[in-house]
């Protein structure tokens, strides 16, 4: 994000669209509220009314899968009504013409039908948004996980250019990342175009820094961008992957269609899984790397804000497991490349000299509960905790912030008389991710277990003869999982929504792949489904029982079967 | 008693917390002040490290490594040392034969950190000669 | 007058986590890796509808329904709350009967009793469960301490006072403006 969670709170108007802080950052959610207390104006767009929908000043419900034809609406509004900034569009950036040209048949009122929202609404809400002293754009996987989730990207940040909310305390766009470290496995190059510090693949000069570091021939390094984790299962069924080193991460129930992600670690010659818990995606390897776990070693990550922070060791590992960047090293130099590192702060050093944008950023700065925003180029400055203060958008050349906004596209897959309600996944406050860490502690179990839920309207569940609490079949094209049915009068009628970590009520059997074409998310926000109800729920009980026990007794005895090869002969 | 300073290891939020350690086990969180909690934390920050202690509440931890020899037959528990070699061996079998595009690695959203993150990658533009390297920043 | 604990539906964002520290500050043990689906039994409870989420929790009535209906006298105001003596408690459940916030639930939960023949027998007891303000917690209640929205107060007679006085003024203030406008 542009700005600070600091800037969320002193904001004077959040417009959050497509994030339910509630359940995915209780604690961001937290900032929301106190904004709210503070007089700040808040908007929420979103199908969902969510909990940050109760407390604002106005709340779109927009319907599944129209967010770039209400964002064109907005941009129409801004010029249409002119009140964006003609200063700051004139000074700071470029392409005005052309944003007309995409939005010109987007009027509020032309848009009413695909959006769902009266054109009044539309309108209100950029006048609240333009009229504010500051305004902070938050927004989620609601807008990512689309198809056109770049472009919609791109659209939101044309509000922010067109009403001068960039640079400057208060004002921002606010992208929540999800996961506690998804900013930092970025930030250190885990992304197949971009070396350490963002610093592009395809640049010359770049990649013969990185092999002078590394001591290897420049010649030596990849010149094109690698492949992206969602296309690896077509990429292995296709046979140009052949080999997948796994680490920390559970694809068998992360991603979307699950049965293609199956399909793909299948038809791969070596899979190499290193985790702390035994997964779905484990299971299927041929090699496990047990690993420490958070607690159990040190390190630093990057928060949502981009602020770096560390963590310390708690506990002594008990099991015969390696920190992470050991056991890679120890394969590195296994290959006759000789790699070691004495502890993280070595690591930690070599790339500060790598990356300009985390040169000073050091291990003292840091300290116990320091937090350090990149960009941070010497050992003297402080951090950054809002970006653009100068107004210069370096990503071009002309470093003027570019004005873009696209036609929108229906979804994908949309409903049809079998499958006449649309699917989105989404968060559960108290589970994380494909849930090996929270599903294992106690409080957190007790609190919400398999089957999981579909939340639904209780006059679509009326409709379908579906009682409150009772277990359901849900369909798609893709599968069909058994879930509980839980009744929420907060949920758009026609759209039922399922949180990711279930095993038995997994919504990724059911999800489909139609990815957005640059950064290949899949468009996990949207799917056509069916909700079945079942008769007989005594047997619906035991059978969704039976599934979680097995599967939790199968991957048990994955582990405890293993035994040394001497002691199995 | 013992305190380590923490980060949370779930959503991006980035909270300071405090394990408070006894005879070398964690025996509850505590909220930290840092910068972006202000010495608040939430379900998950204060209940969520027990799993550390393999409850098998869900699915046991990984103790040992382990191979496969040959798919579909039971993991054979190894040492260290023979797992690393493994790995090292059929990783370069399949880059000699396939080529370095033919190995795809990921980096980790979660628990383990920025400095493995950087090993990673580092591993495979290096030591492999590819930019297959990607992490779950899509889900 | 007795204390008792409010949340602020405005903050409030329904996250539960009140209801996790509730449960672990009522264990002997206060030990979060104890509990379970069985024995998870808070005494604060979040509730979400159509426009509202907040937690609800025992508001320690002055003329405490449950205490006059209580046949074996197990309900008493006493240490500034209405206190539940479990010791007495039969679980007859008329206390829930008469309790017009639902605030009070009879649980059960395993005991280990002697049966006087040198036998011990684990049998299930019933107790009366609602909030207690956390009485034996020298930090105060659990729950105030970890919402993470700061939604829930302990509202004693002078914050009372200084709700109502906040709301007459604005009552007469707006109303008084519409009155000569």
């Amino acid at each position: 994000m542009s700005v600070s969670l600091d800037d969320i709170e002193n904001s004077k108007c959040l417009f959050v669209f497509g994030y339910n802080g509630a359940d995915s950052h209780p604690i961001v959610a937290r900032r929301i509220v106190k904004a709210r207390q503070k007089g700040a104006k808040i908007v929420v767009c979103d199908p969902r009314k969510i909990e940050t929908a109760r407390i604002a000043d106005q709340f779109l419900q927009l319907h599944n899968g129209s967010n770039m034809a209400l964002i064109n609406a907005f941009i129409y509004t801004l010029i249409e009504e002119e009140l964006y900034d003609k200063e700051f569009v004139a000074k700071y950036t470029e392409g005005f013409d052309g944003l007309w040209d995409v939005v010109k048949d987007y009027a509020p009122e032309a848009v009413e039908a695909a959006t769902g929202v009266p054109a009044a609404q539309i309108r209100q809400a950029m006048r609240t948004y333009a009229g504010a002293e500051s305004a902070v754009i938050m927004w989620g996987m609601g807008v990512t996980q689309y198809g056109q989730g770049t472009e919609t990207v791109k659209s939101l940040a044309a509000l922010a250019l067109l009403t001068g909310n960039l640079g400057r305390a208060g004002a921002g766009v606010a992208p929540v990342r999800g996961q506690n470290n998804v900013q930092g496995a970025c930030d250190m190059g885990v992304l197949p175009d971009l070396f350490p510090g963002y610093q592009s693949v395809a640049d010359p000069a770049i990649r013969e820094k990185f092999a002078k570091a590394w001591g290897i021939d420049p010649a030596q390094m990849d010149p094109e961008p690698g492949v992206r984790l969602s296309l690896v299962p077509h990429l292995a069924m296709e046979g140009k992957v052949k080999a997948y080193y796994i680490m920390g991460e559970d694809p068998m129930q992360t991603e979307a269609d699950t049965s293609s992600v199956r399909k793909g670690l299948e038809a791969l010659d070596l899979l190499v899984v290193q985790d702390i818990f035994m997964t779905k995606t484990a299971e299927m390897a041929d090699v496990i790397l047990p690993a420490t776990s958070w607690g159990e070693h040190s390190g630093v990550y990057t928060c949502c804000d981009r602020g770096f922070q560390r963590f310390y060791k708690a506990v002594e590992p008990k099991y015969n497991v390696k920190r992470d960047w050991e056991i890679i090293s120890l394969i590195a130099t296994e290959m006759g490349y000789p790699m070691h590192y004495d502890n993280d702060q070595q690591i930690w050093d070599e790339l500060r000299e790598l990356c300009p944008i985390y040169y000073g950023v050091t291990y003292e700065k840091m300290g116990e509960l320091g937090h350090i925003q990149w960009p941070c180029p010497t050992l003297e400055h402080p951090g950054t905790p809002i970006l653009y203060t100068d107004l210069k958008f370096t990503a071009v050349a002309s470093g003027k912030g570019q004005l873009l906004t696209h036609q929108w596209r229906k979804p994908a897959e949309l409903t049809t008389p079998d499958y006449p309600l649309v699917l989105s996944t989404v968060r559960e406050v108290g589970h994380y991710s494909c849930r090996s860490m929270t599903g294992n502690c106690a409080a957190l179990k007790a609190l919400a277990d398999e089957p999981g839920f579909v939340q639904i309207h209780p006059d679509n569940a009326r409709q379908l003869g579906i009682q409150d609490q009772a277990l359901v079949w849900v369909e798609s094209r893709r599968g069909k999982v058994i879930t509980r049915a839980n009744f929420n009068e907060r949920v758009n009628r026609g759209a039922v929504y399922m949180t990711y970590q279930w095993w038995v009520g997994a919504c990724n059997e059911l999800t489909q792949e139609n990815m957005d074409p640059v950064t290949n998310t899949p468009e996990t926000k949207y799917c056509a489904v069916t909700l079945k109800s079942i008769d007989d729920q005594n047997w619906a009980e035991s059978h969704a029982e039976q599934i979680y026990q097995d599967l939790k007794a199968r991957l048990r005895s994955v582990v405890e079967n293993a035994k040394p090869a001497a002691v199995a002969m | 008693m013992e305190k380590a300073t923490v980060v949370c290891p779930y959503c991006g939020a980035g909270c300071k917390m405090n394990l408070v350690v006894d005879n070398g086990k964690i025996i509850r969180a505590e909220a930290a002040n840092g910068y972006t909690n202000q010495g608040e934390l939430c379900l998950k920050g204060y209940y969520g490290w027990d799993f550390l202690n393999d409850t098998k509440l869900l699915t046991p931890r990984l103790r040992e490594p382990m191979i496969r020899r040959s798919k579909g037959v039971p993991f054979e528990t190894v040492s260290w040392d023979e797992a690393i070699k493994f790995v090292a061996k059929r990783f370069s079998e399949i880059k000699q034969k396939f080529g370095p595009r033919s190995i795809m690695t990921t980096g980790s959203s979660r628990g383990t950190g920025n400095e493995t993150n950087y090993v990673m990658q580092k591993f495979a533009r290096a030591v492999i000669g590819t930019n297959n390297v990607d992490c779950c920043a899509r889900v | 007058m007795n204390r008792f604990i409010l949340a602020d539906a405005n903050k409030c964002i329904g996250c539960r986590t009140c209801e996790v520290a509730c449960a672990v500050a009522h264990r002997p043990d206060g030990d979060v890796t104890g509990v379970s689906a069985v024995n998870f039994n808070p005494r604060i409870h979040v509730v979400k509808g159509g426009d509202i989420s907040t937690a609800t929790a025992c508001r320690q009535c002055e003329d405490a329904p449950c205490a006059n209906v209580c046949p074996n006298n197990a309900i008493r105001r006493e240490h500034g709350f209405v206190h539940v003596l479990q010791d007495r408690c039969i679980g007859c459940k008329t206390c829930v009967v008469a309790c017009p916030y639902g605030a009070m639930e009879v649980v059960t939960h395993p005991v280990v009793r002697n049966t006087g023949a040198a036998v011990n027998v684990l049998v299930e007891k019933a107790q009366a469960n609602k909030c207690d303000l956390c009485y034996t917690r020298p930090q105060g209640p659990a729950c105030i301490e970890v919402c993470p929205t700061e939604a829930l107060r302990c509202i004693d007679r002078n914050e009372l006072e200084a709700m109502s006085a906040e709301k007459r003024r604005r009552a007469a203030l707006d109303a008084g403006a519409q009155l000569y406008s």
